[in-house]
């Protein structure tokens, strides 16, 4: 990582400081509009999935019903639940968009959600040990972890995470990673599993039990289409979530090196361990504005649609403080993604010699 | 329609399903709402039915509630919602209009007068528009008409004339023989609240003795042991004090010294304190009302620190304003974010505990 001095990164912080206050002080009907229109848009969509589903025998109409409620659930999940879940419409003071009680259309419940990815993943950012995101436990992504042959499959793990994405992410709380070395025990995880089998339940009840059997004569079609769904809106969540923190330049962090650190430095590894994709509008709306990883990460709490307005000022102070600001097109990005979970399938020295960029030390672009 | 998932248990069950929510017939309001704002479920909507001037900074609002509202007794306060520049804000007013009137029209007024530096009631006065919807909380408050029917005193300033108003045009109505006396006072005679009516109540009213005093005008009529002297049986009514603290003091003073029974007289006062950006003010008593708990605080100790202190465990997490694991309700009472130094409004919203100070008294809903 980059090194600056206390003196740098009190400069960093300030420069950061005074784009989040300017943003702060210009909340208000703009940004509850904005979220709104999403939220009407959301309920339109999944109003409208639903009720052609039943329809679905024509093969035209499944499609567009089936994509409708996939979008649906992306739009429900990345614009809405992950961003309300962060605070960033508390100050609208609006019951249905509160941070601690909004409750999304996925298997993991918002309780569990805001425990780990909002305070574990957000303040221990690519801490390797600390922070259970990178490589969710489950994928190798660095030299950190000492390769063994069970890597050599992580590919088919990984296509298997993001078709189970919801799945995935319901049970991260579990650390099944530290269930088998035996570090915590079952006992201590019942009152999580309870709760992910009331929420993971309701939500299997849901798209293939309820709305199946009240449209019981074409309960197949309306069955696959739900399906389909979910599998749309696990596919696109997990590829946008994996372009957050595992393209080739998003950096990791030891422990040592984050203890008692300053703010300035929180900002830093933000910096560093998050990367951009760019797109067209709709991109960046379905991502939940994840498009944005790095202003995302610095500032969780700003609402999303304004991170594309902020962006460019972000870049100046990254620019001016000498710090990668991570970006590119999606294509590319999440090129050097795939590139990093095949690589670091392969023994240490396999990878450097077919795939040099992810040897080490990397090479900086 | 979507009021049925409130009421079947089943229905509400399914609801909570299928929609991922504790309120499952507000999961369509955002659709709802387009067509028809008064077919929201969250919160109880009211349509502003008319305005009208009271006095050059007092109007009154005539409300039209939806049907569910379960209407009001003479004398209570009511929480309104409305949403200025994309914030929803929760003010308490009195209904000054009698609850007959609610059961003959559906309509309940609120009169509200403007607050220097008020951020709602300067909002309501100069951009609510007849038609538009805010949101109206239940009845509440214990300011009530005696009964059985015995003398009563009410001594008003200002504003605080809207519960009483309510409750005089409810005992005329209902016949209510046992004399009733105001002493209203106000700064001039042009602040007078709903003159025409206090005055066509004294007229058509037997029982009724309406006396105004102006305290700004060439000769100051404060409260005074005379003004009481010359209430007619003073000792056998029971009291009614609303207005501004000095007069309720003032008036309080003076009722015990007359011999009146404490629990003989009753007060009743909202109103917003001035906002107080002074940073010497910080710290205060802090009431955690989940817990039954109260404390209190110096200089510039955060809330979660306060109630850490206090052996509660609000949940949290980064403890520095960023993940937002301890948001919970300030229910009242004013705090200074520590990152900013703002302070924010005085009413019900959500704060982050780790970077909240209270600036005076506080209560929060953990």
């Amino acid at each position: 990582m980059k090194t600056m001095n206390e003196t740098q990164l009190k400069e960093l912080e300030q420069d950061l400081d005074t784009i989040r206050d300017q943003v702060i002080a210009d909340l208000g009907e703009r940004d509850a509009r904005y979220i709104r229109k999403i939220v009407r848009l959301h309920r339109s969509l999944e109003v409208g999935g639903r009720a052609l589903m039943p329809l679905g025998f024509i093969p035209p109409v499944f499609i567009a019903a089936t994509t409708a409620l996939g979008l649906s659930k992306i739009i429900e999940n990345m614009e809405i639940g992950h961003n309300v879940m962060h605070g960033q419409y508390d100050w609208m003071n609006d019951p249905s968009l509160h941070s601690q009680t909004y409750e999304w259309d996925t298997a993991c419940s918002g309780d569990s959600w805001r425990r780990t990815h909002n305070y574990e993943h957000h303040t221990y950012t690519n801490i390797i040990g600390k922070d259970r995101d990178y490589g969710y436990a489950l994928l190798r992504l660095s030299d950190d972890d000492k390769w063994k042959p069970a890597h050599s499959l992580q590919f088919m793990n990984y296509v298997l995470l993001s078709v189970f994405f919801q799945w995935g992410v319901g049970l991260h709380e579990l650390e099944f990673e530290r269930l088998r070395r035996r570090e915590i025990s079952v006992r201590e995880k019942i009152p999580f599993l309870k709760e992910f089998f009331r929420k993971g339940g309701r939500q299997a009840f849901k798209d293939y039990v309820f709305f199946p059997l009240v449209t019981f004569p074409v309960a197949p079609v309306v069955l696959a289409g739900n399906i389909g769904a979910n599998l749309i809106r696990n596919l696109w969540s997990s590829t946008v979530i994996f372009c957050g923190h595992f393209t080739q330049d998003a950096e990791t962090f030891s422990e040592e090196e984050c203890e008692g650190e300053s703010k300035g430095h929180w900002y830093l590894r933000q910096l560093t361990g998050s990367s951009n994709f760019t797109g067209g509008k709709w991109v960046h709306v379905l991502s939940g504005h994840l498009s944005y990883q790095v202003e995302h990460h610095i500032f969780p709490d700003l609402p999303a649609h304004r991170y594309p307005e902020i962006s460019e000022q972000v870049q100046a102070v990254c620019q001016k403080h000498g710090i990668p600001y991570n970006t590119g097109t999606f294509a590319k990005q999440y090129s050097t993604v795939l590139k990093r979970i095949i690589g670091y399938s392969l023994p240490d020295r396999m990878r450097s010699r077919l795939l040099p960029e992810f040897s080490n030390p990397a090479p900086q672009s | 329609m979507t009021a049925l998932l409130e009421k079947s248990s089943t229905l509400h069950w399914l609801g909570r399903q299928l929609f991922n929510r504790d309120d499952p017939a507000a999961f369509f309001d955002p659709l709802l709402e387009r067509i028809n704002p008064m077919w929201v479920q969250q919160y109880t909507p009211a349509r502003v039915a008319a305005i009208f001037n009271e006095t050059s900074d007092t109007k009154t609002f005539v409300l039209a509630p939806a049907g569910r509202w379960k209407g009001f007794e003479a004398g209570q306060h009511v929480n309104i919602g409305v949403e200025v520049d994309g914030v929803r804000r929760n003010r308490t007013f009195s209904l000054s209009s009698s609850p007959l009137q609610w059961r003959a029209d559906g309509k309940a007024t609120l009169t509200i007068k403007r607050l220097p530096g008020g951020l709602v009631t300067n909002w309501m006065h100069d951009h609510l528009e007849p038609g538009a919807v805010v949101g109206l909380g239940e009845a509440f408050g214990d300011f009530r008409i005696p009964d059985p029917q015995e003398p009563a005193l009410y001594i008003a300033g200002g504003s605080g004339i809207t519960p009483v108003l309510s409750q005089l045009e409810t005992m005329a109505a209902s016949g209510y023989r046992a004399p009733i006396t105001l002493l209203y006072y106000v700064r001039t005679q042009a602040d007078v609240i709903a003159a025409e009516k206090l005055r066509a109540l004294a007229v058509r009213w037997p029982a009724f003795t309406l006396k105004i005093f102006t305290t700004n005008e060439s000769e100051p009529q404060l409260l005074c042991e005379k003004h009481l002297g010359d209430v007619p049986g003073l000792p056998a009514r029971r009291c009614y004090l609303c207005g501004p603290k000095g007069l309720m003091d003032l008036a309080n003073d003076l009722l015990y010294r007359r011999g009146i029974a404490e629990d003989r007289v009753h007060s009743t006062f909202f109103s917003a304190p001035a906002a107080n950006l002074d940073t010497s003010t910080l710290g205060g008593a802090v009431r955690f009302e989940r817990s039954d708990l109260d404390v209190s605080s110096e200089g510039d100790a955060v809330l979660l620190e306060i109630a850490e202190a206090a052996k509660l465990s609000p949940r949290y997490g980064c403890r520095m304003g960023i993940c937002h694991q301890c948001s919970c309700r300030k229910t009242s009472g004013t705090v200074v974010n520590r990152l900013t130094g703002k302070a924010s409004g005085p009413g019900d919203e959500t704060i982050q505990l780790c970077i909240s100070v209270p600036s005076g008294p506080v209560s929060i809903d953990i």
